[in-house]
């Protein structure tokens, strides 16, 4: 805050200054440049506190032993740290361990490996048994199919066979007269009747 | 509305911290490949939809992907850090069998966690005071039944270092 100045104004304040004081003047502050000084204040020159050369050099000595022990103790603090992160990143601890879990991994990963061998194993025999399962079904399918073609084949013989006997009795041009004579000569009665109870009577008159 | 989603139970804290499956470090990729329909499948379904949110929780810094509906049978595929992939087959497994395996195969083990918290609770010892970032307090005035902060309430007269000195001046 307080700077040393030189120059004019210099002069006249060190008359009344201290011998051996320096002089300070304010540099920052509240006020702005071209604020004029308080009136309280208008003389006034101020001098940094007094110093004995004997304390100082006393105070220095120590405080320099001090500041030398704290930095001494700091640094050893500091390289204790960095020791120990160095021994656990690359020391020869650090390599049992690495190896030891290297081949704990190995171990592990055998197993997974083997826990995988078993289940491809069980996953082959369950893919087998539902192929053989499709293959069967298809075959039953198949066979299905065929016995309904057979069934329908043995149908349509049926009514061939049935339609072939009915032929015998079909009217042709042969038979016509034959046949006219016979349907003149046998009338045949359709009529029948039915009561409410749903006996029913063949029997009536033919007119 | 308090609940979302079916098992509203997953997102507890209390349900994510539960987990127990850490991967080692060496673990930085997990990839599970299911799918959404069939009965092999559904070990690795019930892995996902109960066991993921622990796993993820617990190892914020693996990357979990899920691939559905890719390939006939459901799988697990770890990628390490060295390259390594480890494949886990879990056609047809229960997930609680599946979560076991793994942790068998890629989780830190019991003593290795403990170690580790032990370390963790020796780095940041309770009776130390300093900064909010390393300790719990930064000032014996925080604690309960000791003197308040001088900056807050005044101290009484006779624990002032002025009234002490202008005794001891008086008394001499």
């Amino acid at each position: 805050m307080f700077q040393v100045i030189g120059g004019r104004s210099v002069q006249a304040a060190r008359v009344l200054a201290p011998r051996s004081a320096v002089l300070v003047e304010a540099v920052r502050g509240r006020k702005s440049r071209t604020d004029p000084v308080a009136k309280s204040k208008v003389g006034r020159i101020k001098m940094p506190p007094p110093v004995d050369p004997v304390e100082m050099v006393v105070l220095k000595e120590r405080y320099g032993e001090y500041q030398m022990i704290m930095r001494a103790l700091r640094l050893e603090f500091k390289e204790e740290m960095l020791r120990k992160r160095y021994e656990e990143d690359t020391g020869s601890l650090a390599e049992e361990r690495a190896r030891q879990e290297a081949q704990e991994h190995r171990v592990l990963m055998d197993l997974n490996h083997l826990e995988n061998q078993r289940m491809l194993k069980l996953r082959i025999v369950r893919v087998q048994m539902e192929k053989e399962e499709a293959d069967r079904k298809k075959f039953k399918v198949i066979l299905q199919r065929e016995q309904e073609q057979q069934e329908i084949v043995k149908e349509k013989e049926k009514e061939i066979l049935k339609l072939q006997e009915d032929a015998k009795n079909f009217i042709t041009l042969e038979n016509l007269d034959q046949r006219i004579e016979e349907a003149l000569d046998n009338p045949k009665n359709y009529n029948f009747a039915i009561d409410k109870q749903g006996k029913v009577v063949k029997q009536t008159m033919l007119q | 509305m308090p609940m979302k989603g079916r098992f509203p139970i997953r997102r507890t804290l209390e349900y994510l911290q539960k987990g127990d499956i850490v991967f080692k470090n060496r673990v930085k990729i997990m990839t599970v490949n299911y799918n959404t329909h069939g009965e092999l499948s559904e070990g690795a379904r019930k892995f996902v939809f109960f066991n993921l949110p622990q796993i993820q929780y617990k190892n914020q810094w693996v990357q979990v992907m899920m691939f559905k509906n890719m390939t006939p049978s459901p799988f697990l595929k770890f990628y390490l850090d060295d390259g390594e992939q480890v494949l886990v087959d879990v056609e047809g497994r229960d997930h609680k069998h599946i979560s076991d395996h793994v942790r068998k195969i890629l989780g830190k083990t019991e003593e290795v966690l403990q170690a580790e918290a032990q370390a963790k609770m020796q780095e940041s010892n309770p009776a130390n005071f300093g900064p909010r970032k390393y300790c719990l307090r930064e000032c014996i005035c925080e604690v309960d039944g000791q003197v308040p902060c001088p900056g807050t309430t005044a101290l009484p007269k006779e624990m002032t270092g002025k009234y002490r000195t202008k005794m001891a001046a008086a008394q001499e």
